[in-house]
């Protein structure tokens, strides 16, 4: 199979997609010229449906909500750094999630919020900070997270094709990660978590860069613990049956986000697990999150966020 | 640019059919039959009520808040009786009974509401982009009072409308209050439209309480738009009888606003000035106007009476999650 890096194979989604559907446009600042490789070149094929604005990201995010709230436009809206999107916080996270619920479920809204996202590059907190939490606290917003090329690119294309407000951004450290990515029309459903490693002796459960860093721990682990990496792909709504499958063989989770651990993804897995899973678990459970502190910059980042050995150390905690 | 007689006779039922719907809702709030609040329009209605007149089907709208924008429904032909059953939180109602006083009727281009003043500001942008692309000389009526130019994204919705040349109207009504917050003391200059220059913008100032007048610059302002000559500006210079919202008290600042100044502003209640104006000009003769009143009295009672027949919307918590989101 050919092997591509993410942030191409985000490209191709995009490019597929938007072949596929007029309706389909961006909207962002300096998406021609490209900021990252994935709309470098677009323009080229596209026109005027790459849409760079000033920086007005209400009024950015407001060309592509209202476009799409006339029900003639997909539009896909890229902050950058996902961030960023907090500037225009009431109408990424309020607005856009009540639209379709409040206004009597005629107004579907099929908009993609994207971005790059991550900590680790050492750009301190505005450029660094997962924003999870606050696209996941607001009802009526599915989020998505690929982990490695061939879900960036299905995860993208279904995100596109969902009539409903997906924010899924791309992790800033794993866009020249390089994978196998299928021929095709290569789809990877929402709401389907995967197993990208499988163990029988505990689950962690780990999104984008952590997924990778959670293999990593996995492998060096090898022989002495037998480590079950699952992916959720998309976080809401999340896949609870896969991952109570997993308990049923491993009975103890870690539960790893780079989000802030104060009411983040991870949370809200424990509580639910504990509702609907207790008799599965041997161990309490442990979240390896961002501790609840803005993103240090300097070079305090690698060692203060979730990372291979925070969990290893999860999970000989729970081992133990 | 001036209207025909046709139009003027459309305009002015609408103001009375609008102004009976505001009655009826003062009523109801103040008796305790309405959901929610209410922001009464007595002495507010023709700006709305000139805009949506004018407009076309398949033009975009926000209405301003003023009346909960019902001179918007009741002038755009929307099936209003939903809105009324939407604030009586009854089945049919246009937003399932969800939303205690949101109007929405997307099939006329009314999309949503919010709660945060100066909301629409940032999908009117989206509108307007809209409605370039689809080549159909549509318009994005982007309506706000003179509190809602206080938001940031007031400037940037104007600064893109204007970069892009999108058909977007600014349409402020400005009464000279937000809430307490008198215009004097929250805008720097005494014309909000004094903003449109610094993005070179086109602005026009109006009598707020010249229905016809309101009507004419709709016409002006939105010809402008549908040639793909960019944004206008329409400042419309207005008052409100009441208090901001049914309840609240009716302060400037922390002062009482006097019975005087209120029966002033009473000698140029828009109903009164556009009744002189049809009959002074023999556009209607006072049967006709009587006949007017007494269509639009039944017209309000008929839609009523289909609301308070609807059954609550109490649908179950499983239906309510099943709906957050589209198929």
């Amino acid at each position: 199979m050919r092997e591509i890096t993410l942030i191409n194979a985000v490209k191709e989604a995009y490019i597929e997609e938007m072949e596929r559907d007029e309706s389909v446009f961006m909207v962002g600042q300096d998406l021609r010229g490209g900021i990252f490789n994935h709309t470098k070149g677009l323009y080229e094929q596209f026109g005027d449906r790459i849409v760079d604005t000033p920086i007005s990201e209400s009024g950015m995010y407001g060309t592509a909500f209202g476009a799409a709230q006339t029900g003639e436009y997909r539009p896909i809206v890229d902050f950058m750094f996902a961030g960023f999107s907090m500037v225009t916080f009431s109408e990424v996270s309020v607005t856009t999630g009540q639209q379709y619920f409040l206004h009597g479920g005629k107004t579907p809204m099929p908009i993609v919020i994207t971005a790059a996202m991550g900590t680790g590059g050492r750009l301190a907190n505005d450029h660094a900070m997962s924003v999870m939490g606050a696209y996941l606290r607001q009802p009526g917003i599915k989020v998505a997270f690929a982990s490695c090329p061939a879900d960036a690119k299905g995860l993208m294309k279904a995100a596109i094709r969902e009539n409903n407000p997906v924010f899924i951004p791309f992790h800033m450290g794993l866009q020249s990660e390089v994978g196998p990515v299928p021929d095709g029309d290569h789809v990877v459903p929402l709401g389907v978590a995967d197993v990208k490693r499988e163990g029988s002796d505990v689950t962690v459960l780990a999104s984008g860069m952590q997924t990778k860093f959670s293999l990593m721990a996995a492998e060096k682990l090898k022989g002495e613990f037998s480590v079950e990496v699952v992916d959720p792909r998309t976080l809401d709504p999340f896949d609870m049956p896969l991952l109570l499958k997993s308990l049923e063989k491993t009975n103890r989770l870690v539960i790893v986000d780079e989000d802030w651990e104060n009411s983040g993804f991870a949370s809200t897995i424990s509580a639910r697990v504990v509702e609907e899973g207790f008799d599965l678990l041997d161990a309490p459970i442990r979240r390896v999150c961002f501790p609840n502190m803005p993103i240090p910059g300097g070079y305090m980042e690698p060692y203060i966020m979730p990372n291979a050995d925070k969990i290893e150390a999860a999970i000989r905690d729970v081992c133990a | 640019m001036s209207l025909t007689k046709e139009q003027m006779i459309k305009l002015y039922r609408n103001l009375i059919r609008a102004h009976e719907y505001d009655t009826t809702m003062y009523r109801r709030m103040m008796s305790g039959r309405l959901i929610g609040f209410y922001h009464p329009g007595e002495g507010a209605m023709a700006p709305g009520v000139a805009a949506h007149t004018i407009m076309r089907d398949g033009d975009y709208t926000f209405p301003h808040h003023r009346a909960h924008g019902m001179a918007a429904m009741v002038s755009r032909e929307m099936d209003i009786k939903r809105y009324l059953a939407e604030h009586t939180g009854k089945q049919g109602g246009c937003c399932e009974g969800r939303s205690s006083f949101h109007g929405s009727f997307p099939e006329k281009g009314l999309f949503m509401y919010s709660g945060y003043i100066g909301a629409q500001f940032s999908p009117a942008v989206g509108w307007g982009w809209a409605a370039k692309r689809n080549g159909r000389s549509q318009i994005s009526f982007c309506g706000a009072g003179d509190g809602g130019f206080g938001q940031g994204r007031a400037h940037e919705a104007m600064l893109m409308s204007q970069n892009w040349k999108l058909p977007v109207i600014f349409w402020c009504e400005n009464n000279g209050l937000a809430i307490y917050g008198d215009a004097a003391e929250m805008h720097p200059t005494e014309d909000i439209s004094s903003l449109a220059q610094g993005y070179g913008m086109p602005a026009m100032v109006i009598d707020g309480q010249d229905l016809f007048a309101c009507a004419e610059a709709a016409v002006a302002a939105f010809e402008h738009a549908r040639e793909g000559k960019g944004p206008v500006f329409v400042e419309l210079k207005t008052c409100r009888y009441h208090e901001h919202d049914i309840g609240t008290p009716d302060l400037r600042g922390d002062v009482q606003r006097s019975e005087e100044e209120i029966a002033e502003l009473r000698d140029r209640d828009p109903v009164l000035l556009a009744t002189k104006r049809v009959l002074d000009e023999g556009i209607l003769s006072q049967d006709e106007i009587d006949q007017i009143k007494a269509q639009a009295k039944q017209e309000v009672e008929d839609n009523w009476n289909w609301a308070d027949a609807q059954p609550i919307a109490q649908p179950t918590e499983e239906e309510l999650m099943a709906a957050v989101f589209a198929p």
